[in-house]
């Protein structure tokens, strides 16, 4: 049997974003795996050096529409960092509190797709209605269900009112049941098992030399998370990051229903906290902030898919650079290496398990990419110009002679 | 005009009432007005069932009738690299081959056209599953006639998931003829429960639920053999399915159940939607070396294990 291309992707009903995927197939079976990514460049990155740094904030949450609230935290770190404040530890409770929040939603989609993706659709359905705990919570909290704008640069917009806590540790009880029967659902279930278990495996060894970040670190048992470094609440919190053995696709979902519960844990503990901390949720900061011209931070904070990552180079009131690196592109070179090997029908369940978020990350690497490849092929063809150009020229003057 | 009209009243006066009875199996029932009806409510109880058990709201229970009349309406496209022609023929054949099968089997104890004396010959039973063999094949060549990678893909599963549950499938329907003299008639079976689990599992393959729905996996291959299809020919391929739906079930109804009246017939034919209901919602998509795997040293050995009892005698009617 001869091998042909399968073009996964741009539209591919497995795919929630437009990425491309060629896939060099024998039959069923992989043989080569190669990313084409673009088709959600934005240009974000640029557009941040045009607007002042508060309306930046508001920029960095479109970034994703799944963990914007991590992108404005970071990006706000960034600022007070070189700005040099520290905010009050009722907006850190706050900001790590939505930040939770927002893991366990971007989690269960992710463990709700893995479970769409293996042709399990009542799973799918049952954790993609149990999200919608999360999902409400979300908006009792912030007035919103996605893009909270809950950051502003020096705390946050809004605080949480004792009203909420009943209705919230109602839900936190029932996610947390629901959480634990999918835990062993994903762990137990035989076709799951059969679906998920060596598949897109990822050892420890290979883990170290690819590095990616997040869950699909973890899950191969090195334990990294920034989280640890105890920025916002997660020193008080007491946070203890989850590890887990053997790193395949079944692995990856068990660490993000393990982190759900985490996040249950830290949710809770972070509520009753918030009742004994009094005291402003924001700092007076003026509504142009200006940073002193030629600073430079680095601002990292842990999000659902992993280390996400922010440069910044002030301007001013303007920044003149930000630079972001999305976890999902620490994943991309894991995706290519992992899909060998494997058949077809395992292609959506690795790159689901991975949870790539396409749309984060476009923007940086094509913004890198085309200015790499604009460079190389300006500089050929200018090159190739002259000399065309004087041959040609050269050819012409030459031919009436003849 | 005139004469028209009495051409049409001399062709209705040479109905005899065999030949008027053939014409009432062919197109209404058991035949094509049925399949198109009850196939494709089927289809409709399936999926708001199936949505109910989700908890999901799910689409009204004749959204299969109104996909179809859309698709009807739609432009009918040939992609440049299809075999236009092929691509005709394939859904028709396949539906053909469904509809012939429905006329073999005493559906509700009603006499059908081909389940009487002189054409209910021994090994009628063979004719069915040879048609019902074909409707699959051809569902697979609309794959390769596509010109398309997913839909050769899907077409590659339909053949290997045909080879996979063939097996299991005639060793079923075998055990059963065996004591039926390989006609199908209206017998309770229940006594040889592998063989009933393996009919069950070839039905399932048969048409593609879960956790077989291996050659048209949404999120691996598209639509699988589909892919490339449109508006009407799409229709046709939908109406194979509802036919599909239709005379598999009553197969089963009739052949392992024992359904020899209109209500028996109904509430055994519900009974086993009721089942694939229930595959459909439980179990997530098996990929084609294990499902083939499955069918040849799970299912395979169980039907023979009841096949055994039949022809060694230790099972009686």
């Amino acid at each position: 049997m001869h091998d042909f291309v399968l073009p996964f992707g741009p539209q591919h009903p497995a795919l929630v974003e437009p990425a491309h995927i060629k896939l060099r197939v024998e039959g069923e079976t992989i043989k080569g795996a190669e990313l084409v990514l673009g088709y959600n460049h934005k240009g974000i990155e640029k557009s941040f050096e045009n607007r002042p740094w508060a309306k930046g904030v508001f920029l960095s949450e479109r970034v994703c529409g799944i963990c914007g609230h991590y992108h404005t935290s970071c990006y706000c770190q960034g600022i007070e960092q070189m700005l040099g404040v520290e905010i009050p530890d009722r907006a850190k409770h706050i900001r790590t509190l939505v930040s939770e929040l927002e893991r366990m939603h971007s989690h269960m989609l992710a463990l709700g797709l893995v479970a769409w993706e293996v042709g399990l659709d009542t799973l799918f359905h049952y954790i993609f209605r149990d999200r919608e705990l999360v999902m409400d919570m979300q908006e009792s909290l912030t007035g919103n269900r996605v893009h909270f704008a809950m950051n502003v640069i020096g705390g946050v917009r809004r605080d949480i009112g004792q009203e909420n806590y009943g209705k919230m540790a109602k839900n936190l009880d029932t996610l947390e049941e629901r959480l634990k029967h999918y835990l062993s659902v994903f762990r137990n279930d035989s076709l799951m098992k059969i679906r998920t278990r060596n598949v897109g495996h990822l050892s420890r060894m290979k883990a170290k030399e690819l590095n990616p970040v997040g869950p699909n670190l973890r899950a191969s048992g090195i334990d990294y998370d920034v989280r640890e470094t105890g920025y916002l609440a997660y020193k008080d919190l007491k946070f203890r990051a989850v590890t887990g053995e053997g790193g395949d696709a079944q692995e990856r979902c068990i660490v993000r229903a393990k982190e759900c519960l985490e996040s249950i844990r830290m949710i809770r503990l972070s509520l009753t906290t918030l009742t004994e901390i009094k005291g402003d949720i924001s700092l007076k900061l003026p509504s142009a902030v200006s940073v002193k011209e030629g600073l430079e931070t680095v601002s990292r904070v842990e999000a659902p898919r992993g280390e996400l990552f922010y440069y910044m180079q002030s301007g001013g009131v303007k920044p003149t650079r930000v630079r972001i690196r999305t976890p999902t592109y620490q994943t991309f070179h894991v995706l290519e290496e992992i899909l060998k090997g494997h058949t077809i029908s395992d292609v959506p369940v690795i790159v689901a398990s991975l949870d790539p978020c396409f749309s984060c990350t476009d923007r940086m690497t094509i913004i890198d990419t085309k200015s790499c490849k604009e460079k190389i092929i300006t500089k050929h063809e200018i090159l190739h110009m002259r000399d065309g150009g004087s041959h040609e020229a050269h050819g012409h003057g030459g031919h009436p002679h003849v | 005009m005139k004469r028209m009209a009495t051409e049409v009243t001399r062709m209705f006066e040479a109905l005899t009432p065999q030949l008027a009875q053939n014409v009432f199996n062919m197109l209404v029932f058991p035949g094509f007005l049925a399949a198109f009806i009850i196939g494709f409510l089927y289809m409709g109880i399936v999926r708001k069932v199936s949505a109910r058990m989700q908890h999901r709201i799910g689409p009204p229970l004749w959204q299969p009738f109104f996909d179809f009349f859309k698709l009807l309406s739609k432009e009918n496209i040939t992609t440049r690299d299809a075999t236009g022609a092929l691509a005709t023929l394939c859904p028709v054949v396949s539906f053909a081959s469904l509809m012939t099968v429905a006329l073999f089997i005493p559906i509700a104890g009603l006499p059908g056209m081909f389940s009487v004396e002189p054409i209910f010959f021994q090994g009628s039973l063979f004719v069915v599953l040879y048609f019902l063999i074909m409707s699959s094949v051809f569902f697979a060549v609309a794959g390769f006639a596509a010109g398309n990678p997913f839909a050769s893909l899907g077409s590659i599963r339909e053949l290997t998931q045909l080879f996979a549950y063939e097996f299991p499938f005639v060793i079923s329907l075998v055990t059963i003829g065996v004591l039926t003299g390989f006609r199908i008639v209206p017998l309770f079976t229940l006594q040889l429960p592998f063989a009933f689990f393996a009919f069950l599992m070839g039905v399932l393959g048969k048409l593609s639920l879960p956790p077989f729905h291996i050659p048209d996996a949404e999120q691996e291959i598209v639509a699988g053999p589909t892919t490339e299809y449109s508006g009407p020919r799409l229709a046709l391929f939908e109406l194979a399915k509802a036919a599909g739906f239709w005379v598999l079930i009553s197969l089963g109804a009739v052949l392992y159940l024992g359904a020899n009246s209109l209500l028996t017939f109904a509430v055994y034919s519900l009974a086993l939607l009721a089942i694939l209901i229930v595959f459909r919602v439980v179990f997530a998509r098996l990929q084609i070396a294990q499902a083939f795997r499955f069918y040849w040293f799970v299912v395979g050995p169980l039907a023979l294990i009841d096949l055994a009892r039949v022809l060694l005698g230790f099972y009686v009617m």
